[in-house]
């Protein structure tokens, strides 16, 4: 087992596996990117809820500053921007796992699927907006 | 790794254990179980956040200290968390190396249990306090 040997020296320079850049750039391909940032985005805007949760445990005056905030222009955004993430989020993850099922795979369902996804996010939030702005 | 030659411990002893081999399907289970568990959670916690949309703190206080409510967040937040924190050691393993891989690391595990303690204690001490 020569192989083992060659463990303290530098390894070789060796050609490197084929990466992103080498291929065409897909709708599958972007939502995985997509669906990765939302789930960053979804770990950022998870301080917004333990805000909430935390101000509204202490007091009105606490709970005042999260409801300014959150009814400001940049905290309607930032709530928009969740919700949009957590709708994204959830049904790209529905996606994955009816992939991992082994259903949907092939070609067009794997690219109806997607847009499916893709549409359903927007649609459920701005669904759920209409709806908070409409209820009282 | 000077001391190869000098060890007494196998080739395979030394690299056993340290791949992705068992972990990773682990790993994976738990994604996918906290993702099936996420699906009916999040559409609870969005209905939950629409009741609250327009009621003052006392109204808040008042809703949050019913048992379903205060349950349907606890399971959001711990699922939701641990989910959060599979997703974020995915992606700090696969941009991050070196030292700066070890301290993302730490900070995602840091981040993960402090926000978890942080809102049960919170939704807790809203139905209890």
């Amino acid at each position: 087992m020569a192989s083992t040997e060659s463990t303290s020296a530098p390894p070789p320079s060796r050609p490197l596996s084929p990466h992103l850049g080498v291929y065409r750039l897909t709708l599958t391909m972007a939502m995985s990117g997509a669906h990765r940032i939302a789930g960053m985005a979804l770990a950022v805007g998870v301080l917004l809820l333990a805000w909430f949760l935390i101000a509204t445990s202490m007091d009105a005056s606490a709970f005042s500053v999260f409801s300014a905030f959150i009814q400001s222009i940049v905290g309607r955004l930032a709530l928009f921007a969740f919700t949009w993430a957590l709708f994204h989020h959830m049904l790209g993850g529905v996606r994955h796992l009816i992939w991992d099922a082994g259903y949907g795979l092939d070609d067009p369902e794997r690219e109806q699927l997607t847009w499916a996804t893709l549409i359903g996010g927007f649609a459920l939030t701005l669904i759920v907006w209409a709806v908070g702005y409409a209820v009282r | 790794m000077a001391d190869v030659g000098k060890t007494l411990r196998t080739p395979l002893r030394r690299v056993r254990y340290l791949g992705s081999a068992r972990l990773g399907t682990d790993d994976n289970w738990r994604v996918h179980a906290t993702a099936v568990a996420l699906v009916p959670l999040t559409i609870a916690f969005v209905w939950l956040v629409l009741s609250l949309l327009h009621k003052d703190y006392n109204g808040v206080r008042a809703e949050l200290s019913h048992p379903i409510p205060a349950i349907v967040l606890l399971l959001f937040v711990l699922a939701g968390l641990y989910h959060m924190q599979f997703g974020v050691r995915a992606i700090i393993l696969d941009y991050a190396h070196g030292r700066a891989r070890e301290w993302a690391l730490v900070a995602n595990a840091f981040f993960a249990v402090a926000l978890g303690l942080a809102c049960v204690y919170a939704v807790l001490r809203i139905g209890f306090v």
